[in-house]
């Protein structure tokens, strides 16, 4: 499971890269909240099995929301959204949206244990990690996709199981299995690799310069970008 | 290296979300050749031992260049920079460089045998690796940096990653795709370009066009509010 700060990490890099003119404190937090969001899944799986990597990290939620969102912002004579929130709540609704999806759910695909893509039409895992290159000698080579893989589920991609055979641990819940297990030792991951510690300290150094309260009228940057970098790493 | 597509990817996010006003074409193309230019140095590998991922890839010089900019565009009266690029101008050099350090040598950083950290001040490779985590029985666990204490001498070593020095470390490269004195002798060399090497690059390349993807289709919000 993509370690918590990352996901936050993910989810403020895409409200900086996205939200545009309705970037603010409020509108950052409510996509770092939607972000972590689907993390609740492993709540949900101390009362339901399996559901850590499932019940919230699937395609269908987003599809059905991103429908819901276009309906009533696009189709409909009147939309809900914009009356209440104007243009700010759109766009803030919509980068949300992609926070939920690009980063709560996406980066738990690309790593063990995965997740499953279909849950609950069928409760297989999922992962995509492997390596794509262009070798002289060999030429193209990819094992993302397997089309060959004689997997469990519909999906062309490696499977690491199903919601029965493979538990996955958390912070929330370390055996993955319904019950709390309050004597187990719990681990809270901060980062599990030098690359999550790159994107975690990118994201707070780009906060930290488009938040900066040190800004003055008529300079556009300062040499607080990369200061700001050298003091978070 | 990683791949310097995985690069460009995470490059874009970070760009667009610097930008602001400046984001276009033009100032994504400047951030992406800012990016893509220190793998230049994999070009010195033949003449130059180890210098892939140390003259292109080190902390020093983007230092100097947030020196130069800042002196330039601060404490000079008249600023070479903003009278030849503008306010736009100098914004986009302080992106690249931001993104310079983030996308490229701080994620080189922790692949491999790692970056020239320091270079040309002090000769030594380091790696960026290990994990940080919080353990109810362990308490505040961290890997990245190795600190032993020998019971005997009570000598203290710290080790944070380092892996050698411009002597002894090659990082292989689509040039030298293997330690120079291996590929002498080879018959056949296979120079493997990678795309990405493992899934979470990938995540990032789709992350990068996610972005620029989403940021196109996104409305104008001025047009919007009009009506």
């Amino acid at each position: 499971m993509t370690p918590t700060p990352l996901t936050a990490a993910l989810g403020a890099l895409l409200a900086a890269a996205l939200l545009g003119p309705a970037f603010d404190g409020r509108s950052v937090a409510v996509v770092v909240a939607a972000a972590l969001l689907p993390t609740l899944d492993a709540v949900a799986s101390l009362a339901i099995p399996g559901a850590t990597n499932a019940l919230a990290h699937n395609v269908w939620i987003p599809l059905a929301l991103a429908g819901l969102l276009y309906w009533d912002t696009a189709l409909r004579e009147r939309s809900a959204l914009r009356e209440r929130y104007g243009w700010r709540g759109v766009r803030v609704g919509w980068v949300a949206l992609a926070g939920f999806a690009v980063a709560g759910v996406a980066p738990d695909l690309f790593a063990e244990p995965g997740v499953s893509l279909l849950y609950p039409v069928e409760n297989v895992y999922y992962v995509v990690d492997g390596l794509l290159l262009f070798s002289t000698q060999d030429g193209v080579v990819q094992t993302f996709v397997s089309t060959t893989a004689d997997g469990p589920g519909l999906l062309p991609f490696e499977s690491t199981g199903t919601t029965e055979t493979r538990a996955v641990s958390t912070w929330v819940n370390p055996d993955g299995r319904p019950g709390l297990a309050l004597g187990s030792e719990r681990e809270f991951v901060v980062v599990d690799a030098g690359w999550q510690a790159v994107v975690l300290a990118s994201a707070v150094a780009s906060l930290a310069v488009r938040f900066r309260p040190w800004t003055r009228a008529g300079t556009e940057t300062g040499p607080s970008a990369d200061e700001a970098g050298e003091a978070s790493r | 290296m990683v791949s310097s597509i995985v690069h460009a990817g995470f490059a874009l996010v970070l760009a667009a979300g610097l930008l602001r006003g400046s984001y276009d074409r033009r100032a994504l193309a400047v951030v992406l050749a800012v990016v893509l230019l220190p793998e230049v140095d994999s070009l010195l590998g033949p003449i130059m031992s180890g210098a892939h991922r140390t003259v292109g890839h080190n902390f020093v010089f983007p230092a100097m260049a947030a020196l130069l900019i800042s002196y330039d565009t601060r404490i000079r009266e008249r600023s070479l920079l903003r009278e030849r690029v503008a306010d736009r101008g100098v914004r986009i050099a302080w992106v690249a460089l931001f993104v310079h350090v983030f996308a490229h040598v701080a994620l080189d950083w922790a692949h491999l045998e790692g970056v020239n950290v320091l270079w040309p001040l002090h000769d030594a490779f380091f790696s960026l690796d290990g994990e940080l985590l919080w353990s109810s029985a362990d308490g505040l666990v961290q890997t990245f940096v190795d600190i032993e204490l020998d019971p005997e001498t009570g000598d203290r070593r710290v080790d944070a990653g380092s892996t050698g020095t411009t002597q002894s470390v090659h990082v292989n490269n689509p040039i030298e795709p293997d330690d120079p004195e291996t590929l002498a002798e080879a018959e056949t060399i296979d120079r493997r370009f990678p795309v990405a090497g493992r899934g979470w690059r990938l995540y990032l390349v789709g992350l990068g066009l996610f972005t620029v993807l989403a940021r196109r289709l996104q409305g104008d919000p001025t047009a919007v509010r009009e009506d």
